[in-house]
């Protein structure tokens, strides 16, 4: 065993101190982030995951879906601008339903099975195919179960489970376009035409969405086009809800760093007369410094496993409200970055170290 | 009880002087093929009206297998020139050399290699890692010079441990032994990758009498056994008579060579 591992292994109560205050810091990060996506996820999940280029509103709806109401024939009017390859209308409202025992609300989008604006996100069984049935994101439904929507009694039968796929946080239930027509109709007697919210259009090989979107908007008149990423960022709140997590999780993660860095630092000075020694016997400064990165490695590593399990724990136990699961890509880039940026702090115990003059340890200055 | 200052067992500066022993330069005149040479070597800090000379001009022998004192009071530059010997410091003019090798003419990656390979030093204080256990302290030595094995770097430790008295000390950590003790480790350290140049700087100052004693007798005797050239750091004339002989340092300048039996007795 090396320097370092030696010096943990003696120092156990000192080092295990420093792991359990970095575990809890990466904690923080990892929930706050696993929360942060969640709730935006169950905001816009159902948008984001929409299969297409791009979606188009009415210029009345101020760049809200749901507040938009488009005539079915606006589809054909914007798959005549150039650059659109096929669209397909969607439909979406807000209904409520007895969802698990209990009567509760529910986002229910419409599509259409051979165009564009195909929901994304298939967890289990498959997506609609035939009138009636739906495919449904949360509210504890499984495969098989039948969804009634009131008012208006259109009965769901549930072909599918999708994740990620949420309405304002709301439980969302993905039907073809007629079934949604069909339930419109049937709460909404005497209704003289179902509107249509969007349309979703994807665009020919080559075409930049977001200049496509402009020249629907140029072209046909009362609509507003966008591509997919912006008709995400402009759901209202949603900028503000990311920028406020956002800041959260990066001072989390700073002040984290910061901390860690002065950890080591801290080690390091109450070391450095052992460090002066074992540059005067002839150790280099290179040996000395990885020395401290191997020990900063080894904490951050241990305490990101500790912050897993607790993360781990917490996302079980937790009940938000929203569907809340911990991704795999987001543990490990948490961790890289963490230690990434926590070896970056042990560059000012490393300066330190390379500044020591191995003079000093028989006190010839 | 009797005043440091006025005893001339204890104050270097009062035999020091009067001895009659040949200046350093002439002295080392005659031993041409010394393992150590100091020319002239200078050590000036600050400039200007700051400026203060720690080593003027000093110049020395030091024959293989040699075990001599640097004698001096404090502030006498003594603990400067061990430094610029063992290349923790560099001099400001001058040249020293061990062996065929130029030690002022080295790097700073260079001179952590020599330090490593050809010296062993034994300081006043600092001198162990608190975290590492005797045997550890001895093995971490060892791990700084290429070519040693695990196998052969366990049993020089543990056949230095023995001579030394601490086989049984061997697992405690710095904190669990004495001064006496911590000292003795040192000099297995010293020894452990079978240095040119063993440097000791001030062995007795945290030690009583009797203990201190005991640490230079076998500090000369783990030398002598293994042919090794010391240099041995003090200000304590009691300490002498277990060395060769002795080079009496003040303000900066080395003074006189003596033999021990002729400094303050």
């Amino acid at each position: 065993m090396g320097l370092a591992g030696t010096e943990m292994r003696r120092a156990k109560l000192r080092f295990g101190l420093l792991t359990g205050a970095v575990s809890l810091l990466v904690f923080l990060v990892l929930l706050l982030t696993t929360l942060s996506n969640a709730l935006v996820s169950s905001l816009v999940g159902a948008l984001e995951g929409l299969q297409t280029d791009g979606v188009v509103y009415a210029d009345s709806a101020r760049d809200n879906i749901v507040a938009s109401r488009l005539p079915a024939e606006t589809t054909q009017e914007v798959a005549a601008v150039p650059g659109v390859a096929r669209t397909a209308g969607i439909g979406t409202f807000t209904s409520n339903a007895e969802l698990a025992g209990e009567l509760t609300e529910v986002q229910v989008f419409g599509y259409e099975a051979s165009g564009p604006g195909a929901p994304s996100g298939l967890d289990s069984g498959r997506l609609p195919e035939a009138p009636g049935e739906a495919a449904v994101d949360g509210g504890g439904v499984a495969i098989g179960d039948t969804v009634s929507l009131e008012p208006g009694g259109t009965e769901l039968t549930v072909v599918g489970t999708v994740r990620g796929a949420q309405f304002n946080a709301l439980p969302t239930a993905y039907v073809l376009l007629d079934t949604y027509a069909a339930a419109v109709e049937a709460a909404n007697p005497g209704l003289p035409f179902v509107p249509i919210n969007a349309v979703a259009f994807d665009v020919s090989e080559g075409e930049d969405p977001a200049a496509v979107a402009a020249a629907v908007t140029d072209s046909v008149d009362g609509v507003t086009g966008y591509s997919l990423d912006e008709a995400v960022a402009l759901i209202p709140g949603i900028a503000s809800i990311s920028q406020s997590f956002g800041i959260l999780v990066g001072l989390t993660f700073v002040i984290g760093i910061v901390v860690i860095g002065f950890f080591f630092l801290i080690l390091t000075v109450q070391k450095m007369k052992a460090f002066t020694l074992l540059r005067a016997i002839g150790t280099s400064t290179a040996r000395l410094a990885g020395s401290v990165a191997l020990q900063i490695t080894a904490v951050v590593l241990i305490a990101s496993a500790i912050a897993l399990v607790l993360t781990l724990l917490a996302v079980q136990g937790l009940n938000t409200g929203i569907p809340v699961s911990l991704e795999p890509s987001l543990v490990i880039g948490t961790i890289v970055a963490v230690l990434v940026f926590s070896l970056a702090a042990g560059l000012l115990s490393i300066r330190r170290i390379a500044r020591i003059d191995p003079a000093t340890a028989v006190g010839a200055r | 009880m009797t005043d440091p200052a006025n005893d001339p067992v204890l104050d270097a500066t009062r035999s020091a002087l009067d001895g009659p022993g040949a200046s350093p330069a002439d002295d080392a005149a005659g031993h041409p093929s010394a393992l150590l040479h100091v020319n002239d070597v200078r050590k000036v800090y600050g400039s200007g009206h700051t400026e203060v000379v720690a080593v003027s001009d000093a110049t020395m022998a030091v024959d293989e297998g040699e075990f001599v004192a640097l004698l001096g009071p404090s502030g006498s530059g003594k603990t400067t020139l061990i430094s610029i010997i063992g290349g923790l410091l560099a001099p400001s003019s001058g040249r020293v050399t061990v062996g065929d090798v130029d030690v002022t003419a080295m790097n700073k990656k260079e001179l952590t290699a020599f330090r490593a390979e050809r010296v062993g030093f034994v300081f006043q204080s600092a001198n162990l890692v608190p975290f590492l256990t005797a045997r550890e302290n001895l093995l971490f030595v060892s791990s700084l010079v290429k070519g040693i094995s695990r196998t052969q770097a366990n049993e020089r430790a543990d056949q230095l441990l023995s001579e030394l008295g601490l086989s049984a000390r061997a697992k405690n950590l710095p904190e669990q032994l004495s001064g006496g003790e911590r000292q003795r480790v040192a000099i297995g350290r010293a020894l452990m990758n079978d240095p040119d140049l063993v440097l000791v700087d001030e062995p007795t100052a945290a030690l009583d009498t009797a203990m201190g004693r005991q640490v230079v007798e076998l500090l000369r005797r783990e030398i002598k056994a293994r042919g090794k050239t010391g240099i041995m750091v003090t200000h304590d004339l009691r300490m002498v008579e277990y060395t060769d002989r002795v080079f009496e340092i003040l303000d900066g300048h080395l003074t006189h060579v003596e033999q021990p039996s002729a400094i303050g007795h």
